[in-house]
């Protein structure tokens, strides 16, 4: 009889897990000796991941080659390596601002399948912890085309211990935002003469933190008919509010203004606030390279006539097409690993903010979150922003360099209309869709 | 194995001026014909990298490029920039060499010093230009301020963003004008200085009348050798403003590099470069006649 009961209890255990052995089980062995070669953008994400490769070459005997290169190299590099078609399976991808270039030119594997496919991703996998928004953004056509590994939005920064000191709220509303700025420019504090916020100027490289000038005044990129809509009226004033906004209360110079130049010149203590990506806390808050360090408060960008929108963006894995099957899968494997809840959570404590929202509440991240202002207000943002950082285009830096001008016009003084209505009449013979 | 190898040393001995260029010819057409080639191919195609092949659009690329107006910009950067870099250029080196024409206590180390600009990484010198630069933290705007003078936005105005290139430009390249006419200067023969001293001709007689007419030639070959640098410029430019403020000082080089490497239009901007070519080579060629013209006088 026991004999009997053992026998039966073995039987339904093995029934039991026998289709979940068969379902969710990967061999992580099943491409051993492989080797697969990734291109990387030098980032805190390639810094935090690079060192833990071994880990995953002992899990699946596939060995991991990394190409790391500064991000303006490392775009060319990677656009002309992907065309002449030589051994690259894998790399990393902003999809807002190359993904409809890569995708025309079939350079971007679609993963659905693999995420489907049982026997490449673990269940444990869960692609629904990603944040959504993300995801969207690194979808084509309806094609998952790359999976977040930095979660990127922007965010208002501003002098705590200033705002306390002088009793001044931090803004809600652009009005707000402009009277601030107003207040700290000029102000001596601490022998040292402040510039009330400080700003991207650099054409091209501005319009990546405008955008959530131009949607929160109510403009966009295209109009419903697809025309550059960025001479219409909220455009316009996008325009004009943030030229006048740095160049009567930002730092001197404004169109030459990189986000490297912006951000020393608030990690310096001159400026009063900054709006820029959200990730750049890791420099503000670095004692060794800030002077601002821990007096510093994040706020959403504030609401200008069509509300708070900021943008959402995000570096991505991504698959090349052309790669043969076989390394595909290995890079498949790779990604999803690099990804898996484990390293997400891995990566955001040691401050790369990963796409997952179960690494953003979990405990072990909140216990030592030193600045949850910034994690509230960054969730809060992902929510609503959206993801058209860019304008919907193929050639992407073309269009942004023709709105730059027009943000540069701004700074220095021109007729803002004027140069609007001539990038927007520009911008619609450019635009290749 | 002696029949053959007689027969290869026969073969090279016969055609001696064949065989020994053979390996430097082959190599100059893989890596300067071949891609000349293929640019001026390229010229007449509409090829994205990437997207699709490049489809032969025959000139539409240049009847773009005449609509387009940075190029026009971008040439009349070229025309301000190198026009006023090298005039600059070749009045100072002529005036430093004149001054370093003459024996003087230290004249070696002054010369070794004078040099350091030119023998600098261009790089590495412009992205000390361009922290110098800097209308907030920059040393030029301290030192301005120091005095009692007002700052400049240098190259953060689209009003003195090539004027603070030229200078830089100046400052990097005029060592190199004054090497070449000092060079120049020593071989002058002395004995018209010693008729033109007996005649009682001044030092500014002496300099228009005799070292002017017979230092023209070094002088056009300099102005020469520095303009095909100089109309070309880009690691200083690229460096320190990338063309900006917006397109304020990007020239005509830059603008293709930007088209080729940053929208990845391959056709349109190979139709540029063979633009930027044209200007460099009608340039050189009025240069060369205007030396020889120098040398038969």
């Amino acid at each position: 009889m026991r004999r009997i009961t053992y026998i039966v209890l073995m039987a339904l255990l093995c029934a039991v897990m026998a289709p979940g052995t068969a379902l969710a089980q990967v061999d992580w062995k099943q491409l051993q000796g492989t080797e697969v070669r990734f291109l990387m953008n030098k980032h805190p994400f390639t810094t935090f991941i690079e060192p833990k490769v071994a880990e995953f070459e002992k899990l699946t005997g596939i060995k991991v080659v990394m190409e790391v290169f500064p991000e303006d190299q490392y775009r060319n590099k990677r656009t002309i390596e992907l065309n002449a078609g030589g051994k690259l399976d894998g790399y990393m991808i902003m999809p807002g601002q190359d993904e409809l270039y890569y995708w025309k030119a079939g350079w971007l594997q679609p993963m659905d399948d693999y995420i489907k496919d049982p026997k490449l991703t673990e269940a444990a996998w869960d692609p629904k912890d990603f944040f959504a928004s993300f995801t969207k953004a690194a979808t084509v056509e309806g094609k998952q085309i790359g999976v977040v590994i930095n979660s990127e939005t922007s965010l208002l920064a501003y002098r705590k211990d200033l705002f306390d000191r002088f009793k001044v709220k931090v803004p809600a509303t652009m009005k707000e935002l402009q009277e601030t700025a107003k207040f700290f420019y000029g102000k001596e504090v601490d022998g040292k003469k402040m510039v009330g916020i400080t700003l991207r100027g650099k054409a091209a490289a501005a319009t990546s933190q405008w955008v959530d000038f131009l949607y929160s005044f109510g403009g966009s990129w295209t109009n419903a008919q697809g025309k550059s809509n960025i001479a219409a009226p909220g455009s316009i004033a996008a325009f004009a509010f943030y030229g006048d906004l740095l160049k009567n209360y930002g730092p001197e110079g404004g169109s030459m203004l990189h986000w490297a130049e912006s951000t020393s010149s608030f990690m310096e203590g001159k400026a009063a606030m900054i709006y820029d990506a959200n990730v750049f806390k890791s420099l503000y808050e670095n004692p060794k390279e800030s002077k601002v360090a821990g007096k510093v408060g994040y706020a959403v960008i504030p609401a200008g006539p069509a509300g708070s929108v900021p943008h959402v963006s995000n570096w991505s894995l991504s698959i090349n097409k052309n790669s043969p099957a076989e390394r595909q899968k290995a890079a498949w494997l790779f990604i999803q690993w690099a990804t898996n809840k484990q390293n997400s959570l891995a990566a955001m404590l040691v401050g790369v903010p990963a796409g997952r929202a179960s690494a953003w509440n979990s405990a072990a991240y909140k216990a030592g979150d030193k600045q949850p202002d910034w994690t509230a207000n960054s969730l809060k943002s992902f929510e609503m922003g959206q993801p058209q950082w860019n304008p919907p285009v193929i050639n992407v830096p073309e269009i942004r360099d023709i709105v730059g001008q027009v943000i540069v016009d701004a700074i220095q003084g021109k007729d803002v209309e004027a140069s609007a209505k001539k990038a927007a009449e520009l911008m619609d013979k450019k635009m290749e869709k | 194995m002696s029949h053959t190898l007689s027969a290869i040393s026969r073969f090279v001995d016969r055609r001696q001026a064949l065989v020994y260029p053979a390996p430097a010819v082959i190599v100059l057409f893989l890596i300067v014909v071949l891609p000349i080639a293929f640019n001026l191919y390229l010229a007449f195609t509409k090829w994205t990298v990437g997207l699709a092949q490049p489809r032969f659009i025959g000139l539409d690329n240049f009847l773009e490029l005449i609509t387009d107006e940075r190029v026009w910009n971008g040439v009349k950067v070229m025309v301000y920039f190198s026009g006023l870099s090298l005039c600059l250029e070749l009045a100072l080196g002529l005036f430093i060499a004149l001054y370093f024409n003459r024996e003087f206590r230290g004249s070696e180390a002054v010369q070794a010093i004078y040099i350091f600009p030119f023998a600098a990484t261009p790089v590495a010198v412009a992205l000390i230009w361009r922290v110098m630069l800097n209308p907030e933290i920059g040393v030029l705007n301290y030192l301005l301020r120091s005095i009692g003078l007002p700052g400049s936005l240098w190259v953060s105005s689209e009003h003195t963003a090539v004027l603070s290139l030229v200078m830089v430009d100046v400052w990097k390249w005029t060592p190199m004008i004054t090497l070449i006419v000092l060079a120049g200067l020593k071989s002058l023969p002395p004995d018209p200085y010693e008729a033109a001293r007996i005649d009682g001709a001044n030092a500014l007689q002496i300099f228009w009348y005799i070292t002017l007419p017979l230092i023209r030639p070094v002088l056009i070959a300099a102005l020469m050798l520095r303009s095909l640098d100089n109309l070309k410029e880009f690691d200083m430019i690229y460096t320190i403003t990338q063309g900006g403020p917006g397109i304020a000082s990007e020239t005509l080089y830059l603008y293709s590099y930007q088209v080729g490497f940053g929208f990845f239009k391959a056709g349109y901007g190979s139709a540029l470069m063979v633009a930027v070519f044209m200007i460099v080579l009608v340039f050189n060629v009025v240069m060369n006649r205007m030396r020889l013209s120098a040398l038969e006088r």
